[in-house]
């Protein structure tokens, strides 16, 4: 049995699209990611005692959003967008 | 039979059915993982600032307390052989800090004249009264040396944090 191909499903014709978006973004979350690790690297070597926790909660945050998207996506199945 | 496909194609074939190919899914897994290496990263850092050990010190006698004059400065060592530096400022404020500049850990010298801390490898210079940089490389200020004054004695108690 074949896989389903996009073209048969018009309905999800656009997810590949909003996907490569998604990747996109999670990229440039992810990059935000590590400038979080390096300033709270750089308040620990300067001795300082506050803002690694909003730091830690804005990584967590970013991470728990990847997790959920994989979530999403794992209950989806995949659709081939070639011929 | 002839055939039709480019010279370059004979002569390094190339099977795109057996490439393994990385899915858009696969990428993304993988960003997630990552994602998630650099929150574990970041809550370390967190959890190592909360359980650094408080920055008190051995307390060792430095100098008399009208030792020094205004803009005078006197070299020691705290703790165990580390190299200081403490200062009377021009507005009689008595300060000390590691000599250990924050960019690349050469020791820092105070000029009086100019009224900071030189660091003679890259130019770096700090303020007196506050530690923080001004000029040069550096960009964290000076570990601040903690004083307690007791019977006319100044004492290095610790570092600041």
């Amino acid at each position: 049995m074949r896989t389903p191909r996009i073209a048969d499903d018009p309905v999800r014709a656009w997810e590949g699209p909003v996907l490569t978006t998604a990747l996109a973004l999670g990229l440039v979350l992810m990059a935000i990611q590590l400038w979080l690790l390096t300033v709270a690297l750089d308040l620990l070597l300067g001795g300082k005692s506050e803002g690694f926790l909003r730091l830690a909660a804005a990584s967590g945050a970013v991470f728990a959003g990847g997790l959920l998207v994989l979530r999403l996506l794992s209950a989806r199945p995949r659709m081939h967008d070639e011929g | 039979m002839s055939d039709d496909r480019p010279k370059w194609q004979l002569e390094f074939p190339y099977r795109w059915d057996q490439d393994d190919a990385v899915t858009r899914r696969q990428l993304l897994r993988f960003t997630v993982y990552t994602s998630g290496a650099l929150f574990a990263g970041t809550s370390v850092i967190a959890a190592l600032s909360y359980l650094r050990a408080p920055a008190m010190g051995p307390r060792v006698a430095i100098a008399r307390e009208d030792e020094l004059r205004d803009g005078e400065a006197r070299y020691f060592t705290y703790p165990e052989g580390e190299q200081a530096v403490l200062v009377r400022t021009r507005s009689g404020e008595l300060v000390a800090y590691s000599q250990q500049c924050t960019h690349l850990s050469c020791a820092v010298v105070y000029q009086g004249e100019a009224n900071r801390f030189f660091c003679p490898c890259h130019d770096g210079a700090f303020d007196v009264a506050s530690g923080v940089p001004i000029a040069g490389p550096p960009r964290r200020p000076l570990p601040r040396i903690r004083l307690e004054r007791a019977g006319g004695v100044v004492y290095a108690v610790g570092m600041e944090s």
